[in-house]
């Protein structure tokens, strides 16, 4: 067997390490209802801002530390435990993406990406500030 | 409806130059192939008149949209969409290219320039190479069209498509008034772009996603005429320049992220900024295949693969930031347009043909007599190229997650440890590279005297243990891993150095490559020391801390800043003194303190980070950073109040007894006595009054401690008032109400001023030690690649 054999194989196998990697430290996108059926499992949660529901952030107490409410994408409400500051313009988002996991009955998120409004598609037009 | 005021000539006149623009680049293409099958030179002419035509159409597009963002014709939906009428002059680029069909605008013109100049010096490779960039230039002015065939439709054109027409907003009252342009204002430029360095880092980025396009036209001219190795020679000033001109646009969107958002790093891993290193790394594969080749033929088939497959990789690379497949994975990613299927028809040409052509050319390729040796440069470089390409398809499957959710309908999602899992599979290659880079100075071409190497290679290796050791040392860092790249960047940092004082007796016309070695080597350690030893300085250390739930969540990175207050932070202390709004921005000054030899606070300066205010987008914290020679200290606003605090005031009553404690949003009171002589606010009290005097120990948000007398008084027997007190700088007033003698309870009520309690930031900051070797390893490669470029060019 040639050297450049040995080193193909070698290529080859980091590669197929490397995918089976990626999937293995992989997430996946989930609703609450499966999130809270697999404590301590990280998820992706997708889904809205309860804008009816209580928001808590009292940075004198903990700035690390926002509660909010979030329904998703079939309509669950959950309370949702942000480890982080709130964001800014939170109550803005359009879509949320939470990456956390169940713990104690509660959903603890560590991450968030937020959507931010209608910067596409909104119908909606300004007008020119002298007019 | 007439409307009044309305430019429609300037889009009908872009139009004109896009369907020019794709008609001759077609028919340059077609040209150029018949011409290179037939070796006809009437065809070639007839080529180059066609690519000539499609130059000027694509000059005079990009002219016209310019014209059309700079004079604000608002009708547009592209030109509404991305300006407005209070941008400032400097981002009316930025603007241009925002968009999907802004961006691609640039890419072709980018095409056009290298292309125009390729042309002077491409001699007999006219034919093939121009018939593969025209046929790339129609693939990309078909974005554009914005025609519907069979009710699919082909691109997004901005000059057809205007803002009363688009389905979103024709029904607007606005567009029922004839005059409707004079009110019209655009929405205005995204916040985030406009940025220095967003009026330059896109156009470096897609300077250099172009100049992929000419390795790339060659290496399929080469398979095209069987000429697997004559090509190389042509090709290669243009390869390096291209890796020179890339990686300086990715890692000025590196400086871009650090300096403008608030990420906390230059690099996120973030599958826009991964979608563009990918190419960059298979180009640095393949541009060193294609030096080794000029020695001997080996490696040819990886060659060709590496450098096809970076072209298309950059395609693949504005697939997934264009079609909006990566909507919830990047802050970069744009929306869909629904031009998914055709950018993907576009990606898989060019895919099948790279790869169909080099299966189908695979036997005539040349082959080595015998196998190179372990002592040779080229075989390292083989293997440096190699663990390239693995750590390129690393990143790339893992970015790639929503495109295989997509074909294969599963449900990945990147772990949210993003940085962690990709630094667990990079940290090793870049190993690898990093001792390759470094130990192949020592060899030479073919083969090398074993005996020589290892002297070399030991006294380096011994020189360079030392040095890691004492950088260990002095910075504390124990993780093995971070000690070997630790080791491996110094090996190859010294050995090129070595190399270039020695061999090349310090001519800097030879060195370029090795100063860009150098360079390439502190950027990975810049990286390197810059991340695994960044500290996070801002910690909760004010006393109202209450740790809820455990400490597995306790994040604590961020600091709480009331005005005024000073609290430690690292070696600091800081202190928020205050904001000041100036137009968009609401700048907060920072104060940073130590303490002299005397034990007394001083400032040593100031930070001003700051809030973009945008009503339509979102506002935006932006960093302030301090810099100093061997690190930085970076800091972002996470929270702030941003409406102004009306001067509001709480009222509450308390009913307590002797030693009970008051709690207040701030601070908290203690009830610690009652006296009949009262000694303060007796002032306006005649002896006639009976005046009961409740002592109270406040304790505000420093724990500093102050004291409150009010009183309760009875006069003449007849009736009751009461004399406040109140301090100030808690914002606190507590006034005496009444007594209850059988319960030995008394009332009072305490007023909180909600301004004085209210104003307060939550920072956060983060030391970055080393990070001006990974900016100096940036300027060197990019000097070490132009001064390789200039001195090939000398050489012709």
């Amino acid at each position: 067997m040639k050297k450049t054999h040995i080193i193909l194989i070698v290529v080859i196998a980091v590669m197929i390490g490397a995918m089976i990697g990626a999937i293995s430290d992989s997430s996946s996108y989930a609703d609450f209802g499966e999130a809270f059926d697999n404590p301590g499992d990280e998820y992706h949660v997708v889904g809205q801002l309860s804008k009816d529901k209580e928001m808590v952030y009292d940075p004198l107490s903990n700035p690390d530390l926002f509660t909010f409410w979030m329904r998703d994408v079939n309509g669950q409400e959950q309370q949702v435990i942000l480890h982080k500051s709130k964001p800014q313009d939170f109550e803005r988002s359009e879509q949320i993406v939470l990456i956390g996991s169940v713990e104690n009955g509660a959903f603890h998120a560590h991450e968030i990406l937020m959507k931010c409004p209608s910067k596409y598609t909104d119908g909606e037009v300004q007008e020119k500030p002298h007019a | 409806m007439e409307y009044v005021g309305e430019h429609l000539w300037a889009g009908e006149l872009g139009h004109i130059f896009v369907l020019s623009a794709f008609g001759f680049g077609l028919l340059s293409s077609i040209a150029y192939f018949i011409a290179e099958n037939k070796q006809d030179d009437s065809w070639k002419s007839l080529g180059r008149m066609a690519f000539y035509a499609h130059s000027v159409s694509v000059v005079a597009m990009v002219g016209m949209l310019f014209f059309m963002i700079f004079n604000q014709y608002f009708e547009y939906h592209y030109v509404w969409q991305h300006s407005s009428t209070d941008l400032p002059f400097r981002y009316i680029f930025s603007s241009f290219w925002e968009g999907v069909e802004g961006s691609f605008m640039l890419w072709m013109l980018w095409h056009v320039v290298i292309a125009n100049f390729l042309l002077w010096r491409v001699k007999d490779w006219e034919a093939p190479v121009f018939s593969v960039i025209a046929s790339v230039q129609t693939f990309l002015t078909s974005m554009l069209l914005g025609i519907v065939i069979l009710d699919y439709k082909l691109g997004s054109n901005p000059f057809t498509a205007l803002l009363r027409e688009h389905p979103d907003f024709m029904n607007l009252p606005i567009f029922q008034v004839s005059e409707y342009l004079t009110v019209l204002d655009g929405r205005g430029l995204n916040p985030l772009l406009q940025n220095y360095w967003m009026t330059i880092h896109p156009p470096m980025l897609f300077f250099g996603f172009a100049l992929t396009l000419v390795p790339f036209a060659y290496a399929i001219a080469g398979l095209w005429r069987k000429a697997y190795l004559d090509w190389i020679k042509p090709a290669l000033t243009w390869t390096f320049f291209a890796i020179g001109i890339l990686g300086t646009g990715i890692l000025m969107g590196g400086a871009w992220a650090y300096e403008a958002l608030s990420f906390g790093g230059f690099w996120a891993w973030d599958p826009v900024e991964n979608s563009s290193l990918v190419p960059w790394l298979t180009l640095v594969g393949g541009g060193h295949l294609m030096l080794v080749q000029r020695n001997k033929g080996t490696s040819v088939m990886s060659m060709f693969l590496l450098i096809t497959l970076s072209f298309c990789l950059v395609q693949y690379s504005s697939f997934l930031t264009k079609s909006g497949i990566l909507g919830d994975s990047s802050v970069h990613s744009f929306t869909d347009l629904g031009m998914t299927g055709q950018l993907a028809v576009s990606l898989l040409f060019f895919t099948f043909l790279s790869v169909g052509l080099v299966i189908w050319r695979y036997k005539g390729f040349p082959k080595p007599n015998q196998e190179e040796s372990i002592w040779s440069r080229e075989f390292w470089m083989f293997i440096g190229a190699l663990v390239l390409l693995v750590s390129a398809f690393q990143i790339g499957f893992s970015t790639s997650f929503p495109v295989i959710n997509k074909i294969f309908g599963t449900n990945f999602a990147q772990s949210a440890e993003r940085i962690t899992y990709y630094n667990q599979w990079q940290l090793p290659l870049a190993i690898i590279v990093a001792f390759t880079l470094g130990f192949t100075q020592f060899l030479k071409y073919k083969s090398t005297k074993p005996k020589a190497f290892l002297k070399d290679l030991s006294i380096s290796l011994a020189l360079n243990l030392t040095l890691t050791a004492a950088i260990a040392w002095a910075m504390s860092i124990s993780n093995l891993l971070i000690l070997m790249l630790l080791f491996a960047s110094l090996v190859a940092t010294t050995a090129n150095l070595d190399f270039m004082i020695r061999i090349l007796s310090g001519k800097v016309l030879k060195s370029g490559s090795s100063i860009a070695h150098i360079g390439f080597a502190l950027v990975l350690l810049g990286a390197l020391l810059s991340t695994s030893q960044s500290e996070t300085i801002s910690q909760n250390t004010s006393l109202f801390d209450i740790e809820v739930l455990g400490e597995t969540y306790d994040n604590n990175e961020n600091i709480l800043l009331m005005k005024d207050d000073t609290l430690r932070m690292g070696e600091y202390f800081v202190s928020y003194r205050g904001k000041e709004k100036e137009g968009h921005f609401i700048h907060y000054e920072v104060e940073y303190m130590q303490a002299n030899e005397e034990g007394r606070l001083e400032k040593i300066f100031a930070l001003y980070p700051f809030i973009q205010l945008n009503p339509r987008m979102g506002n935006v914290a932006e960093p302030y950073t301090k810099h100093y020679l061997g690190r930085d200290l970076y800091t972002h606003i996470t929270y702030a109040e941003l409406e102004e605090k009306k001067d509001e005031s709480s009222q509450q009553e308390h009913v307590i007894q002797l030693g009970d404690t008051i709690f207040g949003k701030a601070s908290f009171m203690v009830l610690d006595s009652l006296t009949t002589k009262p000694t303060k606010n007796t002032e306006g009290l005649t002896n006639k009054d009976m005046a009961l005097g409740a002592s109270f120990s406040l304790f505000d948000i420093n724990t500093n401690e102050h004291h409150l007398m009010p009183l309760f008084v009875i006069r003449d027997r007849q009736y009751s008032f009461s004399v406040a007190d109140s301090i100030s700088s808690a914002g606190i007033k507590i006034s005496f109400e009444g007594i209850d003698p059988t319960s030995e309870s008394f009332k009072f009520v305490v007023e909180e001023q909600e301004a004085n309690k209210k104003e307060f930031i939550v920072m956060k900051a983060i030391i970055f030690p080393a990070i001006n070797v990974l900016w100096l390893g940036c300027i060197l490669m990019a000097i070490g690649t132009f001064i390789a470029i200039a001195a090939r060019l000398r050489r012709k």
